[in-house]
């Protein structure tokens, strides 16, 4: 199963260290492959160095294409980390 | 024996052996591997950051659990970090291709990846560079086996040792803060750095941004460190240590007195309470304020807000700023308008654009916001919306002219309507209150007192127009003299208007917070005193050591002499 989805960066600081390890975190809990894409680069999303490199600031809107047997929730449950802002309030 | 300089923070002194704890920015010695030993040195690499990921792991579990979430999640992301085959694939592969030692193999990938990081069009681009090049740190100390790597120690191990690091991590500053602590010796930082914070709630001294100090220091160096002046003595003579050992028992003795003072009233021997309060320009140091056990805020210099930027703060910004202080705070706060011109100017050029032969006398401080309500009014608007965080109370600065009264009064009516129209919720009744730093305005403290709710004397400015001296200037300034007969006269009028007016008058200059003058202003009739936060403890001990109906004769006799031989012998009568 392959599921794709848009998400958008609406905390303040972005993809930064903190918020990139709870992200690594969710994703590494799944079987499936998760990637993410900005523009044209794409990262591993249980890579922590791979999140850090993407560039991702507050307003950016990534791609995010998971592949295996639960990618349907890790989409959802990865979009779900996002819009709460990685539980920073803001 | 030989002294380096930093930044000192924290009064103590310490004497103790040094302790250099992981060098980032040190050498990375470079060599070549045999081609039979590749496969070791691999292992090595890898053994290198399973070490680094024990160290990190082990700081984790020893957090204390509450407050530490921040820290927490910076340690996870660290450790994610190491973990992640993105950082150690690529070392491994360059060992093996260049025939090369695992710690120049490493540089050469952080390099690489502080490169990609440049790349990046990112606005925290910065932070996560740091944290990176911290990870890399960290696996180097382990390669490296340096002496000192923090988690490598022995509980109990760092007892009374300097510690001297290139800048301190918040891992570090966990793992230290289990330690007795001699004290701390940085390269980097400043005086609100980490190290500078873990400092000062350790109560050990530290010198910070002591540049070279890793060049200079080497492990097992007796250091003594005299926090207060930035100074630290390298293997000290005998008759160094001696003086030194003398110094850190006073203050030690004294430290263990202050702590004490913390708590204790603000009474004389004849039960006169006193209300002592911290005088703050940034944000920041509301943290000391409240750590001195200030009864409140007598000053909040507000221009530090507008000073060193090219914009204005808007009104936003500002009602931000002041809410966080009244939150912080123990109040009432004393938020003084914007005292602009003279001394202080700002960078966006809008106070400084024509040149006056005579600032100190020019458009500056209330004269300036009223003559530019787009300055002057959002900040009035900020400091009423703020008011709904805790007791505020608004001041005027060098007041000299009623009619700027009655212009403010106008002004805060509009102001008033403007936000209740607007729907904000705020206290129409803060206390407004005016400062008495230009002798006109002490002169008729009484037609002031009618109309405010408050006074309070800047002594700095008020002995400059009294005297008319310029601080800063070195032919004049042997002239600065707080005992100046008309000085304490015109302070006497002001506490008498503030009497007879039923309004309380504080005082918020240097003089305020100078020992040398608490018995005079006591004697005076002053209840209410605000100055520097470091200063509170000391004129608290005074206060509790005085008895003022002793000591008022002798003031009172002190308003009546110019001969300064007879100051000079009062002074020391009331003081003794």
């Amino acid at each position: 199963m392959i599921i794709e989805k848009r998400i958008k960066i609406i905390n303040k600081l972005g993809l930064h260290a903190r918020a990139a390890a709870k992200l690594v975190k969710l994703s590494a809990g799944f079987k499936s492959i998760i990637k993410l894409h900005n523009g044209n680069k794409q990262i591993d999303a249980k890579s922590i160095m791979g999140v850090l490199m993407l560039a991702a600031a507050q307003g950016v809107e990534l791609k995010l294409i998971a592949e295996g047997i639960d990618a349907e929730q890790a989409a959802e449950d990865i979009a779900a980390l996002f819009n709460d802002c990685f539980g920073e309030g803001e | 024996m030989f002294t380096l300089h930093g930044n000192g923070v924290g009064a103590g002194i310490a004497i103790g052996r040094a302790r250099i704890i992981h060098r980032p920015g040190q050498e990375i010695p470079k060599y070549n591997i045999e081609p039979e030993q590749i496969d070791q040195e691999v292992t090595r690499l890898a053994d290198g950051i399973e070490s680094a990921i024990r160290a990190l792991q082990t700081i984790k579990q020893q957090i204390p659990a509450e407050g530490a979430e921040e820290v927490n999640a910076i340690l996870d992301a660290h450790l994610l970090m190491l973990q992640d085959p993105m950082l150690s694939q690529e070392p491994s592969s360059i060992i093996r291709a260049q025939g090369i030692n695992a710690e120049t193999a490493l540089q050469q990938h952080a390099d690489h990846l502080e490169k990609m990081f440049n790349d990046i069009d990112d606005p925290y681009l910065s932070s996560k560079s740091a944290d990176v090049a911290q990870i890399i740190n960290r696996i180097q100390g382990e390669l490296l086996d340096e002496q000192g790597s923090l988690t490598a120690q022995p509980e109990g191990k760092f007892d009374d040792q300097i510690i001297i690091a290139n800048d301190l991590t918040p891992a570090d500053t966990i793992e230290l803060t289990k330690h007795r602590i001699g004290a701390f010796i940085t390269n980097l930082g400043g005086p609100i750095s980490h190290t500078a914070i873990l400092a000062r709630s350790m109560k050990i001294p530290a010198i910070v941004g002591l540049h070279g100090a890793i060049r200079y220091l080497h492990n097992g160096d007796l250091l003594i460190i005299d926090g207060k002046r930035g100074v630290v003595l390298v293997n000290p003579d005998e008759a160094a240590l001696i003086t030194y050992r003398r110094r850190r028992e006073k203050i030690v003795s004294r430290i263990q007195e202050m702590d004490a003072l913390l708590n204790a009233a603000a009474e004389t021997l004849d039960g006169v309470s006193v209300s002592l309060n911290a005088n703050i320009g940034l944000p920041e140091e509301i943290l000391e304020s409240v750590a001195q056990n200030a009864a409140g805020v007598g000053l909040y210099r507000t221009e530090f807000l507008y000073m060193n930027r090219e914009t204005m703060p808007d009104e936003e910004e500002q009602y931000e700023v002041y809410s966080h202080v009244l939150k912080q705070s123990a109040t009432p706060v004393t938020i003084r308008t914007l005292d602009l011109g003279a001394d202080k100017q700002v960078d966006g050029g809008r106070v400084s654009d024509t040149i006056t032969t005579n600032p100190a006398l020019g458009r500056r401080a209330i004269r300036l916001c009223l003559h530019d309500l787009s300055l002057f009014k959002p900040q009035l608007r900020a400091v009423y919306r703020a008011s709904v965080h805790g007791e505020t109370r608004l001041m005027i600065p060098m007041m000299s002219n009623i009619d700027e009264l009655d212009q403010l009064f106008v002004l805060l009516d509009e102001v008033q309507q403007e936000l209740t129209s607007q729907g904000y919720d705020f206290d129409p009744d803060i206390p407004i209150g005016g400062m008495v730093e230009v002798p006109a305005a002490a002169i008729s403290a009484d037609l002031f007192a009618d109309k405010l709710d408050f006074l309070s004397i800047g002594t700095n400015d008020l002995i400059q127009y009294t005297l008319a001296i310029d601080r800063i200037d070195d032919e004049v300034n042997y002239l600065y003299n707080p005992l100046h007969p008309s000085i304490l006269r015109l302070i006497k009028i002001t506490i008498d208007a503030g009497k007879a007016a039923n309004i309380p008058v504080s005082m918020c200059g240097e003089m305020a917070g100078n020992v040398e003058y608490t018995r005079v202003l006591l004697g005076m009739g002053l209840r209410d005193f605000s100055m520097d936060p470091s200063a509170l403890l000391e004129v608290k001990r005074q206060i509790r050591l005085t008895d003022t109906a002793k000591i008022e004769p002798k003031v009172n006799m002190l308003l009546k002499t110019a001969d300064q031989k007879v100051v000079k012998q009062l002074i020391s009568e009331i003081n003794e």
